[in-house]
This record gives C-alpha cells, sequence and structure tokens, in this order.
C-alpha cells in the first residue's frame, strides 16, 4: 500500500488539525482545480494527536506531520499530564522513528552469538522460526519459555500477562532499575493503597524532596516541572520554598532553595529527627495524627533515639539545618515531603520512605490541597520486579529456560551483577523485538523489529502526575517506514499460530485488542466517537471518591532506620557511589540529539563522567578532563572525571544510560555503562538490592580523558558578569 | 514605498526563578529550525551549532553551593553590534524589532559573530548531513544551511508569519499568546514566554515591568528584545 493511501485509511478522521492557534479549519477547504495528491496539501501541516511512552510519565503529544513525514513533537494541550509540555526525551521521538540504524527486517542470526552477523530474513520465515521454537518448548515443559520486558501498563501489560498464563509460564520479568512495583509495594505498605503518589506541587508553599529528583525522572517529570513553575511564580503572593535533602546536587536540587548534602542512607534518620522536633515543639497536626491511628505521645516516646545532634552527626550535617527544616517544614502550611528512588535503593530503603512519609503525616499533608494525593495510576500490576528476575537467571543458569522474548534492552539496564547477561548466554533460544540493534538484539538469534512510537497503535496510562484516571492514545501518525510490526500483533499472531493454546486468540490484530481493551475502560464504541477519539489523543476518566485517598497504615508503630549497610571495605574503596538515570537512559543514547545536548550541571556531550568533589579531587590529584579508574569490589570503569562543587567530598556519581557496545551508530561505544560496578547485595528475604549502597574507590589514570564540555570550566564561576 | 512600521515588537521573558534547566528547549529548538547535528569533535572545537543554550553558573563552596541556569539565545537587540558590521547586510533589522539573517546574503565574514556579546551565533565551519532516512525530519519551513554561513536563533520567524497570514486572513491582529518559538512553546515550567512587547496588555508586555526583571549584559547598551527575570528569592522562608 502506498505510505499516503495508508495514511488516509488510518487517520484521516483524525487530521482534523489542531492548527497553530488550536481553530479548526474544516469549514475553510480550498478547492483545487486539480486536487493534490490524496487529501495532502502541500506546505501544510497535520497535526495527530499520540502519545508518549519513553517514560513512565506517558505525557500526551501532536505530531506535526508535513507531506507524509513527521516532523515535529510537541505536547498535546488536552493531556492533563504535560499540558501542552515536552521534554527533551519526548522531542527527540522524531529520531527515533527516522533513525538511520533501525533494523528494517527480521534478521537470523548467522555467525556466533553476539558477533552481529545476521541475515535478512521475511517475516514468514520469522515467524515460521518461533512458533516451531516455541511448539518445542511447550512439548518439553511449559514452564521453559520466559518473556522479558520494561514494564508495560495498559492494554500491551494485559496481553503479555495473558499471552504468558496462555503459555503456561510464570516467567514474566518486568524489570527495571528504578522499580516503580517496588515503589508501588513501599505506597501500599505505608497507606494502604499501591498507587504512586500525586504532588499537589503547584499548591504547596513548601516542597522536602528526600532524594526525589522529580524535575528529572521521578514519576512525571513534566508535568511536575509545570508545577514546579507555578509554585514559584504562579501565585501573586506566595512564592514556594524547596529544599533537598541528598548527598548530591542533582539537576532538580539545583533549583532548590537550600541544599542539605545528607551522608547516603542517612535521610530516613534525618527525617525522624525532624519528626522528633515538630512533636517535641508540638508544631504537629493533631487531627491528621488521630485520623491515621497515631498517638503523639507515644510516636514521640519511639523516636527518643533520634534526637537532633546524635542524627546530625550520622548524617554529616549542621544540628542546626535539621531543627531550622523542622520547624520551617512544620510552619508552612500546606508543605509535603516527597521521598525518591536514591533513598528507595539503599540497604534501609524500606524505612527511610516510611520516616519521610510520617513526615507528612504530622502535617496533615495527606489527601489536601497542596499535600499529597493518591495518583490514579495503571490498574494492572507490574509483575516480576527483582524477585522474578533472581529466580529467572537461576532457571537460566540451571539450563532449565528454553527459549526467551526480549522486549527492550534488559542486556544493557540489568546490572551485571545479578548474572542475568550470562546466563541469557545458556539460553538455546532468544527471540528479540528491539527496533535497534541494541546490546540485546546483538545476543539474540532472531530479531523481529517492533515499530517505531510513531507508527504503533497503544494506549499509555500516565504513572503518575494526575489525579484522574487517564489514558493517552498511541496511533501511527506515518505509514510504517520499513518491514517491521507491532510487538503485540506479534504475540497475537503466535498465540493463534499454535493453536489458539496460547491464549489471547480471539482477536486478530492488536489494535483489535486495544479497542477490545479500551472499551473495558469505558472508551467509545462507535466509529464517531473512536475517531474524536483519535482526535483527542486521551481518554479522560473520572475521579475516585472517597476511596481514592492516602490513610497511614500500621498506627503509630515508629519506623526504625538502621544504618545503612554498603558494600565494599570501607579502607579499600572510600567512597559512596552514585548511579542516577539521565536522558540517555530508556533508549535516549542512540539519539544524536540528546547525545549532542549537553548535561546541564556538567555541559558534557557525548560521554559519561565521573562527578567529584573538588576537595577529594585535589587529594587525589585529579584535575577536569582526566581519565580515572572508578573501582569496586565488583568491577571497575575508566572515565573522564569532572570536577563538581556540588556533591559531598565522600560520595561520586556516575550518570546512566551510556556505554552500550551496539546501540546505533550513535551509542556504540559511547561512555561507560557504570552498572558493572554495582553489586546485587540481596540479602535474605529482600525483594529488592540496594543498587545505592556500593562503595567505590578512584584512581587517576591519564590526563586525557577526551572529555568534551560545551561550556567553559572556567566561566561557570562568573556569574557576576551577567548578575545571575 | 510601503511604511516600515510594524505594529509588533517580538520580545521574550525568561524566568530564571522558574527555569530548571530541563533542556527541553534546546532540542525543541534544534528541532523545529533544522540546527546540525554536530558531533564530538566538533563540539570540542567549540562549534557546536546550538541556537540556545543553557548557561550553568556555580556559585560559591560546598556545602554552601548553588547553582543558576541561564538560558542564553539571539538577545534580538535594538541597537545589535552584529547588523552594522556586516559588510553585505545579511544580518539586519525587520520591522518587528527582529534581528534577521539572509542565509543567502550570507559570505562567511564572521564579524557579526565576532561582534555580538552573547556568543549566540553560530558558524557551518562543516557541511552537515542527516544520514538517511534521518533527513526526513527537517521541516520544510526552514533553510537547511549549508557550510560557510553564519547561523542564530530567528524567534521561529516561520511561525510568526505563519501567524500573520492567518490573521491578516482574518482580518485581526495576532492575537497574545498565538504564536510561540519552539523553545516557550515546550518549556515546561513556562519560564519561557512569548508575545508583543508593543502591546502593553500582553503576557510580555506585563511580565516586562516586573521588579525582579533585567537584560543581558545591559550596561552595554544593546537594548535586548529578552528580559530576564531573577531568580533566588528568599534564600531561607
Amino acid at each position: 500500500m502506498k505510505r499516503r493511501a495508508f495514511l488516509k485509511l488510518s487517520g484521516m478522521s483524525a487530521a482534523t488539525a489542531l492548527l497553530a492557534g488550536c481553530r479548526s479549519r474544516n469549514e475553510k477547504l480550498i478547492p483545487y482545480l486539480v486536487p493534490p495528491d490524496e487529501g495532502i496539501t502541500p506546505g501544510r501541516a497535520n497535526y495527530y494527536a499520540s502519545a508518549c511512552r519513553s517514560c513512565a510519565a506517558g505525557c500526551g503529544i501532536l505530531v506535526r506531520v508535513s507531506e507524509g513525514r513527521a516532523k515535529k513533537i510537541e505536547g498535546n494541550p488536552s493531556h492533563p499530564v504535560n499540558r501542552g509540555k515536552l521534554c527533551a526525551r519526548g522531542q527527540a521521538l522524531v529520531q527515533e522513528l527516522y533513525h538511520p540504524d533501525r533494523i528494517v527486517t527480521p534478521l537470523k542470526r548467522s555467525g556466533a552469538r553476539g558477533s552481529g552477523n545476521f541475515t535478512k530474513i521475511s517475516w514468514d520465515e520469522a515467524m515460521r522460526i518461533l512458533t516451531a521454537q516455541l511448539k518445542g518448548v511447550q512439548v518439553r515443559g511449559r514452564d521453559r519459555l520466559a518473556l522479558v520486558t520494561p514494564p508495560f501498563n495498559g492494554s500491551l501489560a494485559e496481553l503479555t500477562a495473558e499471552f504468558m498464563k496462555g503459555m503456561g509460564s510464570p516467567h514474566h520479568v518486568t524489570f527495571d532499575l528504578q522499580s516503580p512495583e517496588w515503589l508501588a509495594a513501599a505506597y501500599r505498605e505505608n497507606y494502604g493503597s499501591a498507587a504512586l503518589p500525586y504532588y499537589d506541587l503547584s499548591e504547596t508553599r513548601y516542597v522536602l524532596s528526600f532524594g526525589a529528583d522529580f524535575l528529572e525522572h521521578h514519576l512525571s517529570p513534566v508535568h511536575y516541572g509545570y508545577a514546579f513553575g507555578q509554585m514559584r511564580q504562579g501565585r501573586d503572593t506566595v512564592r514556594g520554598h524547596f529544599a533537598y535533602v541528598g548527598g548530591r546536587l542533582s539537576l532538580t536540587a539545583a533549583s532548590a532553595d537550600r541544599w542539605v548534602p545528607a551522608r547516603p542512607g542517612t535521610e530516613g534518620a534525618v527525617a525522624l529527627a525532624m519528626a522528633r522536633v515538630i512533636l517535641q515543639e508540638k508544631l504537629h497536626d493533631e487531627g491528621s495524627l488521630s485520623a491515621n491511628g497515631i498517638q503523639a505521645g507515644s510516636l514521640l516516646k519511639g523516636l527518643a533515639k533520634y534526637d537532633v545532634p546524635r542524627v546530625a552527626e550520622f548524617a554529616g550535617i549542621q544540628p542546626q539545618t535539621i531543627v531550622e527544616l523542622a520547624k520551617d517544614f512544620a510552619t508552612t502550611t500546606p508543605a509535603l515531603a516527597m521521598v525518591g528512588e536514591k533513598v528507595a535503593f539503599q540497604s534501609n530503603g524500606r524505612a527511610s520512605f516510611r520516616a519521610v512519609h510520617l513526615l507528612n503525616v504530622l502535617v496533615g499533608g495527606l489527601n489536601r490541597k497542596g499535600g499529597i494525593y493518591p495518583a490514579a495510576g495503571p490498574s494492572t500490576s507490574a509483575t516480576g520486579g527483582y524477585a522474578g528476575l533472581a529466580t529467572l537467571v537461576e532457571r537460566m543458569r540451571a539450563g532449565q529456560i528454553e527459549a526467551a522474548l526480549i522486549h527492550g534492552n534488559p542486556f544493557h539496564s540489568i546490572p551485571v551483577a545479578t548474572g542475568f547477561q550470562e546466563a541469557l548466554a545458556k539460553v538455546p533460544f532468544v527471540a528479540s523485538f528491539s527496533s535497534i540493534l541494541n546490546d540485546s538484539a546483538m545476543a539474540a538469534d532472531l530479531i523481529l523489529p517492533d515499530s517505531s512510537t510513531l507508527e504503533s497503535w497503544g494506549d499509555v496510562v500516565p504513572v503518575s502526575g494526575t489525579r484522574e484516571p487517564v489514558v493517552g492514545l498511541m496511533q501511527p501518525v506515518v505509514a510504517p517506514l520499513h518491514d517491521t510490526r507491532q510487538f503485540g500483533d506479534v504475540l497475537l499472531a503466535t498465540a493463534a499460530a499454535l493453536n489458539g493454546q496460547a491464549g489471547a486468540g480471539q482477536q486478530k490484530t492488536y489494535l483489535d485488542y486495544l479497542k477490545g481493551s479500551l472499551k473495558k475502560r469505558g472508551a467509545a464504541d462507535s466509529p464517531a466517537q473512536w475517531n474524536e477519539l483519535l482526535r483527542q489523543g486521551v481518554l479522560l476518566g473520572k475521579r475516585g471518591g472517597e476511596s481514592a485517598q492516602y490513610r497511614w497504615s500500621g498506627g503509630g508503630g515508629t519506623p526504625d532506620v538502621e544504618p545503612p549497610r554498603f558494600v565494599g571495605d570501607q579502607k579499600q574503596f572510600p567512597l559512596f557511589l552514585e548511579t542516577y538515570p539521565s536522558i540517555k537512559t530508556n533508549g535516549g543514547a542512540a539519539l544524536p540529539w540528546l547525545q549532542q545536548l549537553p548535561d546541564t550541571m556538567t555541559t558534557v556531550v557525548w560521554d559519561s563522567w565521573v562527578e567529584i568533589n573538588p576537595k577529594t579531587a585535589a587529594q587525589l590529584g585529579i584535575a577536569i578532563g582526566d581519565l580515572v579508574e572508578v573501582a569496586s569490589p565488583q568491577g571497575s570503569v575508566r572515565l573522564p572525571a569532572i570536577i563538581y562543587p556540588g556533591i559531598r567530598p565522600d560520595l561520586v556519581a556516575i550518570p546512566l544510560g551510556q556505554g552500550q557496545f551496539a546501540g546505533g551508530r550513535y551509542a556504540k561505544g559511547v561512555g561507560v555503562n557504570p552498572l558493572v560496578l554495582l553489586q546485587a547485595a540481596a540479602e535474605a528475604g529482600a525483594t529488592h538490592p540496594a543498587w545505592q549502597a556500593t562503595r567505590v574507590s578512584v584512581r587517576r589514570i591519564s590526563p586525557e580523558g577526551n572529555l568534551v564540555m560545551h561550556g567553559h570550566p572556567q566561566g561557570s564561576y562568573r556569574s557576576e558578569l551577567v548578575g545571575v | 514605498m510601503k511604511k516600515l512600521t510594524s505594529p509588533y515588537k517580538w520580545g521574550m521573558i525568561i524566568d530564571l526563578d522558574r527555569c530548571t534547566g530541563c533542556g527541553a528547549c534546546v532540542v525543541a529548538c534544534q528541532a523545529e529550525n533544522n540546527v546540525a547535528i554536530c558531533e564530538k569533535k566538533e563540539i570540542s572545537e567549540g562549534r557546536n551549532m546550538h541556537w540556545l543554550r543553557i548557561e550553568r553558573f556555580w556559585v560559591g563552596d560546598y556545602p554552601d553551593v548553588r547553582v543558576r541556569f541561564l538560558p542564553v539565545l539571539c538577545q534580538h537587540c535594538h541597537d545589535a553590534p552584529c547588523e552594522p558590521v556586516c559588510p553585505v547586510y545579511a544580518s539586519y533589522h525587520n520591522p518587528d524589532g527582529l534581528n534577521g539573517q539572509v542565509y543567502n546574503r550570507c559570505v562567511g565574514t564572521r564579524y557579526c559573530g565576532n561582534n555580538c556579546p552573547y556568543a549566540v551565533r553560530v558558524f557551518n565551519f562543516y557541511d552537515h548531513t542527516w544520514p538517511k532516512p534521518l533527513d526526513n525530519q527537517l521541516s520544510p519551513d526552514v533553510t537547511v544551511r549549508p557550510r560557510g554561513v553564519m547561523e542564530k536563533c530567528t524567534f521561529c520567524v516561520q511561525r510568526i508569519r505563519r501567524a500573520k497570514e492567518d490573521a491578516r486572513g482574518a482580518g485581526r491582529m495576532i492575537a497574545d499568546g498565538e504564536v510561540q518559538p519552539a523553545c516557550a512553546q515546550t518549556c515546561p515550567s513556562e519560564a519561557i514566554v512569548f508575545g508583543n512587547m508593543a502591546d502593553p496588555q500582553s503576557r510580555v508586555a506585563r511580565l516586562s515591568r516586573s521588579p525582579r526583571g533585567f537584560r543581558l549584559l545591559e550596561h552595554l547598551g544593546t537594548h535586548p528584545s529578552i528580559v530576564y527575570l531573577k531568580g533566588g528569592g528568599r534564600e531561607h522562608v
């Protein structure tokens, strides 16, 4: 089918063009003597609504399509999560579509695994190979199949779950280093509801963040970016205050009024010391405490060991800071406290989480304007998680997994210490659904390339960033560029080819499946309503009533934040290591715009780096741009050093996302992957490993770090010249 | 001859108290204006092609260290140092107050870039390519600049032109907020606001009267069209 014919069929009704100025142009059709090709007006762009699935935030987008080609991604103004705004990652979706190194047809491995030698095959042959393999697995043992995907939500989560249920295998692992399922479990433990929080940032007057980088990657960065602007300058007489507790001055923390560089793993103790001050000074909200079943007196007694001088020394900060924070937080109403992944993935993360949220209860910040509410996230909870991954690795090692289906890039994004990569080599058949030849696809025997976001049908349920249930609808805005098929379609076809044994066999295409799934969630039935839904790109639901409220569970039992434990001997590995997600995670490293975008804090382009405090660097004889070796008990990496004034002297930090050995011309060989440094310190009964609890040593190697920065290192200290 | 006056004076407000340094504006600008993709080597030579950059300043020492962000783009000065030095009138001032750049007049003397105190003009030292099919993303509204040509932020003049045509067709003025450059459109925290400074009721005109307002290097007398609003505020509550 011609691209233009396809466009006309699939989306013409949706083309009613939200043009600049948001006016409908329908009434102003210009008659042509010779009509241009199939409804396309040269020089006039169409705007199609779709959704972004590059991170869990799930923003709505409008794609400007000119002469059948996607040109520019803009935020969808009618989407409640991002309100017409968009981040750099979302803008770069168009490069995902037109990436010069996309996989254009199904591929079959022709050399040794990892050699990158593949032969092009047809979809018929690829499906034959896939179904033959899966049939064999079904005969030999149904639990010998594994599916590894990123945490999907919406209909794709339903479909993968149904598929695996039909296949009779429990090994469906949805792993993400920032484990949303861990966060959900933590919220269930504290509030009896697995809903992730919705921070009412725009209405609050005091934000206290414990390692939650809500302007970068925590939950819904675009939404909270918008809310942050409102909090600062959106109200006439109020300027919201923002304090940040954490060892590294992140991009988010850079916008804070006050930065409290507490030692890693002590954030929870700081929160409890604050709670003690609030209770002692009787600044707490009595009504909120009794409504949540907490008795102030007994709580204060339970917090006896968190006295300010002791905790201040433990955290390496001034006692006065804790007292000031506590008083400011309790006396500025409304206030909210948030806690992020950085704190969560310490060995005492669970208790720290509870400690911070206790602060919200103390000042009555639950379910209140300017406080925190439960968000309307996806109802389908992610499966697998870290526990599932550990089980799967064990089974793979034992040779009990015969076929592994892989979506995304787990080969690169799962720490080596879990043994996943080495165990995957033992699996006789690995199929990848990657659209680019990334590290995971390199380890596969068969590649069934998925279509890109802008060529796909789908639904995207935002994980946070809204209190009303929202479904973003993804539609193909251009005809498929290459001979690719959507992951959902391949799963359905596979299930059908296995004689319906694999369930999910009623619908022929993923589009039908999607429509069915949306109907269940209250979407439109008739073609007219469906077209309207495509035009809007977003399906809005009604807010849940009283049930959608947080309530403290577990009563007055005080959280006990133990001292954090770290991997690595303190003498040999004197520094703490922090790894943090960057714009290059989730496939961003493959996109040249994002590689070229200077990291705002360091202005580094096209590289990885390690951030070191100036004092520490001087002690170690390291200058900016030097090549250094960062070693942990697990492994080592060599990368250039950045002298970073905003980090504790006993902490170093490396961004995630780079360091692929494949992944297209723009990602290949750029930077390093710090995940090789992390040790899976999963203890007995632990549901997640403490990814942030690794110690490292840093050693200077040579002055040739080959570091390129956009900004001038000296210029970055001369703010008085421009008066900012 | 048509009189060279205009009811529009385009201007921009950048609220540094809202700016979070996320970088969305930089990529949006690159997407909208066919800005070239630069290799590491090119940037190491100081030849990055971005029209908009975020300057980052460190203030103070650990632990009392602070960070200031400053998005810098062409200031569209009303007394622009780049204009009088161009021997071929490639750099000129248009009636709307935009500092224009005519690519097919430019002969690449780089005098304008040399004279710009904000260092926002970028020169095509190399022939830039978009490996197929990446060239499909190029916007048809904006020229792809060849080697040897100076380029810079245009306040997304192609969007302004389109809005003007639409408004003229309907026999009205461009409404406030109707036209936005790509950076302002995408800015999550709404730090960037664009509009007509000649209309005292417009959002930019109202914001420009804020006591927090200042202009970049204003002592040079360039009279920029961009007003920054100071960030920071109270250090403690």
